[in-house]
């Protein structure tokens, strides 16, 4: 018996079928003779960077009991499962009973903000989508500026050529 | 010695103590600079690439 310590990170589209994930996950380690010691469930998170074209994760840390040779039939099922963008399983002297940093940081985010129901997700990814498609726009008008200005640059440059060329006549 | 008064216990999941010791680029930095205990730092950089690895903390800063 070795203790394990995992982190799933779910698709974030499918974070209102956790409970279902969970229940599937539950059977799979007991079919396997799996013990969870503890559940933490740590909720979306930006991810620092893009993984599979997702910016957010649901993150779940588990305490898991059992033997390495099983844990290997767990991973080789959990590959091929395309609600989960990224697993990792460590191997860990013991088990800590308090709650940890990860979790800590994400309830004083939520009590911050009241407001980050789904709705209100939806809401700032439809805000965060704008603002791009702003930026992109306005990087148009950049561009659009910039030829304007190259244009009078030029403009000018032929005018000072005619002048200096009737000085010269 | 040390900068930073690191605890007794942590682990990656400690994601606000692990970005004291990387760039802004994303790099661990050494600890010759942070004045870190050579086994602390054995655990700060094991702990920071898994954090890498779960997204927790970025690579570099080229990431898009």
């Amino acid at each position: 018996m070795k203790k394990y310590e995992t982190v799933i990170i779910l698709n974030p589209n499918l974070s209102s079928k956790v409970e279902t994930f969970l229940k599937e996950f539950e059977k799979l380690l007991k079919q396997h003779s799996f013990s969870i010691n503890k559940m933490e469930d740590i909720g979306r998170r930006q991810l620092s960077y893009s993984i599979n074209n997702h910016n957010k994760g649901h993150y779940l840390i588990f305490n898991i009991e059992g033997d390495s040779l099983n844990l290997i039939d767990i991973e080789n099922k959990i590959k091929y499962n395309e609600s989960i963008i990224r697993h990792l399983f460590i191997s860990v002297k013991e088990h800590s009973s308090e709650d940890s940093q990860l979790l800590i940081d994400s309830k004083n985010k939520k009590s911050d903000s009241e407001d980050t129901k789904e709705e209100g997700h939806e809401k700032k990814e439809s805000n965060i989508k704008k603002t791009k498609k702003e930026e992109t726009t306005d990087e148009e008008k950049f561009s659009k500026d910039n030829k304007k200005e190259e244009q009078e640059n030029s403009d000018e440059i032929t005018k000072e050529e005619s002048k200096e060329e009737e000085k010269d006549e | 010695m040390s900068k930073y008064e690191l605890p007794n216990k942590f682990d990656y999941k400690n994601v606000n103590l692990l970005k004291q010791f990387i760039t802004e680029t994303g790099k661990i930095i050494p600890a010759r600079v942070t004045g870190v205990s050579a086994s602390n730092q054995r655990k700060l950089t094991r702990y920071i690439k898994i954090a890498r690895f779960l997204a927790l903390i970025p690579f570099t800063d080229m990431h898009n």
